[in-house]
């Protein structure tokens, strides 16, 4: 694949050379400057439709200001083109932060409604600040495009464009894999998971809507100065449709898709013009076409395919990875962490999921949380990790304060989980959800990410060696290429529990990690278990199965009703008159662990 | 790649720096005449009445022998009413198909979009529809927009002469739709009014589609205008009939050639009595030079009643247009931009809608309009159907 | 005072069709989890549909019938081709995409049959004005906010009282459970399109009179619809209704006090900033977030 990019951004180049020499007039020339623009605007909306999978339906808006933006500082204050679509880029981007915000509260649907209402806004605003804008005439005479006060020819504007749009293609391309493209798909597959592997998913939705806005910024001004006149009609509904369509239609999430598709939709209106009347109508039919014929866009699925004919290498050579047990390993065993709550409370409206709960994990232990169930063992496995807020109480690791933190900065300081309904990042490899896993501990910018720095690299590199050793860890190594959601799910799990460690925790939270396992997995499980103990990372399990706590466990701290009634060693804990009742209901001497599961 | 392809491209290149470096192209310009006009959406009806008037004068012409030893086509694109398909077909018009004028479509917003371009290639534009003044009156020079249609600035000042006439307390109101129709229109009207030593007392807008305009109709009305111009469509012409029933107003209306449609059907018994300028129009009595037109229409698009004819203005302003166009060319001797632009100033010949002598005059900016406004018409809702004045009992009042 | 009542009875009118709008984004949603886009366009349907019935010569209580059936029909018929083939899926692009695409279809069907023109819908109820303590509004326009009131409270008392009123609610709390206690979900999803595209049919026969009937009569009234939708609380048929209203007030407001070109802009951002308080909507059941 990645020699096939290589090759796929030479043709391109190619073509971007070649067609204004192969122009039969200048008609068509401009046609495919048009298509250079929204190629522009595709590009940067990809990243946040395909990458982050928010849907925004309000594009039309943030091409609008960067194309007002342009015009008014061009027509009045004298700016060059280039200086105008800089400044034009920026302030589209601060729009794109503001956008960004909803999606602290709304997803989804309720997102495309803000998205709209946005495009709505703007056009509107468009056609009643009279003052500024021209209001519906719009604005006229925008100079010839120019630059540091040269005019350019057509072919230099031209040139300008191409070199635009294929550094704008390169640049998504290298975000995509980065470790901030591996963040958005990681926020679009799972968020929770996303989250409680340290990654903002704030920070990288507004990361995505800045993208987009800012290509779609920059495209503004250029059309602006391509057509030498905008109105507010040029700004409309059907228009945010039809940018996302360029998206989809050439293939989410794909390099090249968004400009292919921005090729397609340019030239469709001259094909349809045949269609006279009917042409609207064709429109639609298309559009229905392409979403039941190709869902996947033009070129994911013939990525599709191609993984169908040509399948890659299922495994992945071992060689070179670094061992987990030196990946892992904390400097010393007697520094392990601690987690300390105390008296934790959680209501849900009149419900009292947790009551003044308090649990100490000693440093370097593995200690086993059990309960029957409602006894509050998730909601406590939640609260520690930030996706719950306590009412009362807090807790710690190693004295730093984790309530009151979000679920991302908790993670930061060193706690991973897993989840009892696997969370795993479905549509990524093996592999890729690993590394995901050591998304925080890579440090480099963004700008180390678009220009591909040797930092960026060797940050990448190792991390890539690390998640082999961690999949070695687990015995996925063979495995490594596979799309996660395809993975049994025996395995699935012990994915998860690589996944987590990659991020390098001091303690590590495993929800249920037995639940659905036959009994030759759960015994691979207890070795697994032990072996992280060894390394010196603390362990909270939440568990039903006895054996394996017996197996595995240090400590033992039985939840009922949200209450705390015993925290020992598994021995003394299994006879416990109070926790036989609770699991019982009634005093019933001897009763045996296996049961109890 | 081949050799001679090789060549080709280096040619071509050549010579499309060259195009695009001094904006003007070198072909041999064809005897097809272009026009950019909405033939879908809701406005659709427009496109249909350009290509109606133009093919049936393109047909007369070639029948004759066409111009100068060429038969004349008539290339037709769709914009949908939306300014950036409106420059873009321009330029297919002018570059790809080459054709040697282009005539203007329905929305005002594309034809000030289209005024640009249309100076910086250089090729003949003659508007048929759209009465937006700056289209037009652009300030360029050379200027090669040209319009055979009514314009803005003189429909308001017949419109706001009209309604100081049948004004008892020369009050006046005025409607506009909030798009580049109904903005442009507003210094015209203002500029009128204050012509005549008055001011509006109401000016209100409202947007496509909306459903109620009753605050705006209360404003008029708290306001005691007597007279209300309109310059809308005419379902929200309907609209604003209804929202004045609705709060018991009742003044004169008279309005700009949007709500000459059918508001009569859409607003029945209120719409009578409603005053519309038009440039043209084939109901009530027919000439017998109209009737002839009226006949050729019928045969070719399989029409009934001249009540089907959406925009008659429409058809007759591009049946002259086309004429006017054809003579130029035949004066400049050759199907070219600049030649037939220069000649267009020269025509002096008889139209369906009006006496053009001359069609142009290069000397007065205001002139490259050729329907002037004597020439304008006021028609009448009764019964539903759009009638000349004179010919109603509206007109014998007066 | 006579113009604020003007104004009131305005609003309530025209609020009266985004509540009807709504209350079928709101039964949409809560089946599916996924609604018609072009939910404006069933509106158009409606509308277009009575006037080429009386146009071939049916009786207007026939036309306005058989038109607000063939909604009903659509929708169904939108469901099953348009819409259950991208449920389920990650994002909702598949069916906003396609049912926005079968809206530009049908769009530019009417648009071809009716020449780009709105046509009056005959009816008694804009014959005639009346005024109420000098307030003009047909009786027409006073009909709308109470269709929308009645619709709202009888699918109020059919998700009580009538079995697959049950079953719809089941299915709307949690698709699985209802799978497994026996209920034809698909049919339940199905059914919702259906009658939402009803009430959207029977509003578009509704307001033609008063607002003819055009090809693009609905798109706008669509998206408000939707956007009220989501304000009111998408789960909320009296939240989705009452907002409605209150929208339809606030915009003659808006026009008769602020101005007519204000109203978009301050009615969308209005949305947005009741959307940023109320992530559920003023009047919709807050979702516990699962791990």
């Amino acid at each position: 694949m990645k020699h096939l990019h290589t090759l796929g951004f030479l043709a391109f180049a190619a073509w971007l050379v070649a067609v204004p020499v192969m122009a039969g007039n200048e008609y068509e020339l401009r046609l495919f400057m048009l298509f250079l623009i929204y190629g522009v605007i595709a590009v940067g909306l990809n990243v946040l439709v395909g990458l982050t999978g928010l849907v925004s339906l309000g594009q039309a808006g943030l091409f609008a200001l960067g194309s007002y933006t342009g015009a008014i500082l061009a027509t009045r204050a004298g700016f060059d083109m280039i200086s105008a679509s800089l400044a034009a880029a920026v302030v589209a981007g601060l729009f794109g932060v503001l956008l960004a915000y909803p999606t602290v509260r709304v997803r989804g649907v309720y997102l495309a409604v803000v998205t709209i209402a946005f495009g709505i806004i703007v056009e509107n605003v468009a056609i009643e600040w009279q003052s500024l804008t021209g209001g519906t005439t719009g604005i006229t005479s925008i100079p010839a495009p120019n630059a540091f006060g040269w005019r350019l020819s057509g072919y230099a504007f031209y040139g300008v464009l191409a070199v635009t749009l294929f550094l704008a293609t390169l640049a998504t391309h290298n975000l995509k894999t980065s470790r901030f493209g591996r963040a958005m798909l990681a926020v679009s597959q799972s968020e929770t998971a996303a989250r409680a592997l340290g990654i903002d998913a704030t920070g990288v939705r507004t990361l995505a809507f800045v993208v987009a806005a800012v290509t779609a910024g920059l495209a503004g001004t250029f059309y602006a100065f391509l057509n030498a006149y905008i109105s507010p009609d040029i700004f409309t509904f059907s228009d945010s449709v039809r940018f996302l369509l360029m998206v989809i239609l050439g293939g989410a999430a794909t390099t090249f898709g968004p400009v292919l598709g921005a090729y397609l939709l340019t030239y469709l209106p001259e094909l349809l013009q045949q269609f006279a009347l009917w042409q609207k109508f064709a429109y639609g039919a298309l559009l229905l076409l392409v979403m039941f014929a190709l869902p996947k866009g033009i070129l994911g699925t013939l990525a599709g395919l191609v993984k169908r004919f040509r399948p890659t290498a299922r495994a992945v050579s071992i060689v070179g990875a670094v061992p987990a047990e030196e990946s892992l390993r904390q400097p010393d065993k007697a520094l392990a962490a601690e987690l300390v709550a105390r008296g934790l409370t959680v209501r849900f409206g009149g419900l009292t999921a947790l009551s003044n709960a308090s649990v100490r994990v000693k440093g370097g232990e593995v200690h086993a949380l059990i309960g029957p169930n409602g006894a509050g063992k998730s909601t406590f496995v939640n609260t520690i990790s930030g996706f719950y807020r306590p009412a009362e109480g807090d807790c710690e690791l190693d004295g730093v304060t984790l309530t009151g933190l979000k679920s991302h900065q908790i993670a930061r300081v060193g706690l991973s989980r897993t989840f009892q309904n696997t969370e795993l990042f479905g549509e990524m490899t093996v592999l890729e959800n690993v590394i995901a896993g050591y998304q925080r501990r890579l440090t480099y910018s963004v700008v180390d990410a678009v220009l591909r720095t040797p930092r960026m690299r060797r940050e990448e590199a190792e991390a890539r060696r690390v998640a082999i050793g961690l999949l070695a860890f687990v015995g996925l190594e063979d495995y490594a290429n596979e799309a996660a959601r395809f993975l049994p799910f025996g395995l699935q799990r012990r994915l998860e529990i690589a996944r987590a460690l990659a991020a390098k925790p001091r303690l590590l939270l495993l929800d249920e990690p037995a639940a659905g396992l036959t009994t030759q997995e759960i015994d691979d499980l207890e070795a697994v278990i032990r072996r992280i103990a060894s390394l010196g990372i603390s362990v909270l399990l939440i568990e039903h199965h006895v054996d394996l706590i017996m197996a595995v466990a240090d400590t033992v701290t039985v939840l009922d009703y949200g209450q705390v009634i015993a925290s020992d060693t598994p021995s003394v804990v299994q006879d416990d008159p109070k926790v036989i009742e609770a699991y019982f209901g009634t005093s019933l001497h001897g009763a045996e662990g296996e049961k109890v599961a | 790649m081949l050799p001679d392809k090789i060549l080709r491209g280096h040619v071509l290149a050549a010579t499309l720096a060259l195009a695009l470096s001094s904006g003007t192209a070198l072909a041999q310009q064809q005897p097809c005449i272009g026009n950019s006009a909405a033939i879908t959406g809701p406005a659709a009806f427009g496109g249909m009445a350009i290509k109606m008037g133009a093919e049936i004068a393109i047909d007369e012409i070639n029948e004759k022998g066409g111009v100068l030893g060429q038969k004349l086509r008539f290339v037709q694109y769709d914009d949908a009413g939306a300014p950036p398909r409106g420059v873009d077909n321009t330029r297919r018009i002018a570059m790809s198909d080459k054709c040697v004028a282009i005539l203007g479509g329905y929305h005002s917003t594309v034809a000030v979009a289209q005024a640009q371009v249309v100076n910086e290639i250089g090729i003949p534009y003659l508007g048929v529809l759209a009465a937006n003044t700056k289209a037009v009156e652009n300030g360029a020079n050379p200027n090669y927009m040209f319009r055979v249609s009514a314009k803005d600035k003189w429909v308001a000042r017949f419109l706001v002469e009209q309604a100081l006439k049948a004004s008892k307390t020369g009050k006046i109101a005025f409607f506009y739709e909030n798009t580049g129709w109904g903005n442009g229109a507003v210094p015209d009207v203002k500029d009128a009014m204050a012509k005549a030593g008055k001011e509006l007392v109401a000016l209100e807008t409202f947007n496509w589609n909306d459903p109620d305009m009753s605050p705006q109709v209360i404003r008029a009305r708290d306001a005691g205008a007597d007279v209300v111009l309109f310059w809308a469509l005419d379902r929200e012409g309907n609209q604003i009939l209804r929202s004045m029933d609705k709060v018991g107003y009742k003044p004169t209306v008279i309005g700009a050639w949007g709500i000459a449609g059918n508001l009569g059907e859409l607003a029945g018994p209120l719409a009578d009595g409603v005053q519309v300028v038009q440039t043209f129009t084939f109901m009530g009595d027919m000439d017998p030079k109209k009737k002839a037109l009226w006949d050729k229409l019928k045969a070719k698009y399989n029409l009934k009643d001249p009540s089907e004819v959406k925009m008659p203005s429409g058809v007759a302003n591009a049946y002259d247009a086309v004429y006017i166009l054809a003579d130029a060319i035949k004066k400049a001797g050759a199907f070219d931009w600049k030649k037939v632009h220069d000649a267009l100033y020269t025509v002096n010949m008889d139209g369906i809608v009006a006496e053009y002598k001359p069609a142009f005059v290069a000397s007065d900016p205001e002139r490259q309009d050729a329907i002037l406004p004597k020439y304008y018409k006021l028609t009448v809702w009764v019964d539903g159907k759009l009638l000349p004045l004179e010919q109603t009992k509206y007109g014998k009042a007066n | 005072m006579t113009t604020f009542l003007q104004y009131t009875l305005s609003g309530l009118a025209i609020g009266g069709i985004y509540a009807l709008v709504a209350l079928g984004f709101h039964i949409m949603w809560s089946a599916a989890k996924a609604v018609n886009f072009a939910h404006g366009d069933t509106l158009m349907i409606g509308a277009v549909l009575a006037v080429i019935g009386i146009d071939v010569g049916l009786p207007l209580w026939l036309a306005c019938l058989l038109a607000i059936v063939a909604g009903g029909v659509f929708g169904v018929l939108l469901e099953r081709f348009a819409v259950r083939p991208f449920l389920g899926g990650a994002t909702s692009i598949g069916w906003m995409l396609t049912t926005i695409a079968v809206g530009i279809m049908i769009e530019s069907l009417a648009t071809m049959q009716f020449g780009g023109f709105s046509r009056a819908l005959p009816s008694p109820g804009v014959a005639q004005a009346v005024h109420i303590f000098g307030a003009g509004v047909y009786p027409q326009e006073l009909l709308i906010p109470v269709v929308a009131l009645i619709a709202m409270a009888g699918l109020k008392l059919m998700q009580k009282r009538t079995l697959i009123g049950r079953a719809m609610q089941a299915v709307a709390h949690d698709k699985r459970a209802a799978a497994l206690v026996g209920i034809d979900v698909d049919r339940i999803v199905a059914f919702s399109f259906g009658l939402s595209a009803l009430f959207g049919a029977a509003a578009g026969v509704l307001v033609a009179p008063v607002i003819q009937a055009s090809a693009t009569m609905g798109a706008l009234i669509g998206l408000k619809g939707f956007a009220v939708a989501i304000i009111g609380g998408i789960t909320s048929a009296p939240g989705v209704v009452i907002a409605g209203l209150a929208f339809g007030v606030m915009e003659k407001f808006v026009e008769g006090y602020i101005s007519t070109a204000a109203r978009e802009i301050i009615g969308f951002s209005v949305m947005i900033l009741v959307l940023l308080a109320f992530p559920q909507g003023l009047f919709g059941k807050k979702e516990v977030m699962k791990v």
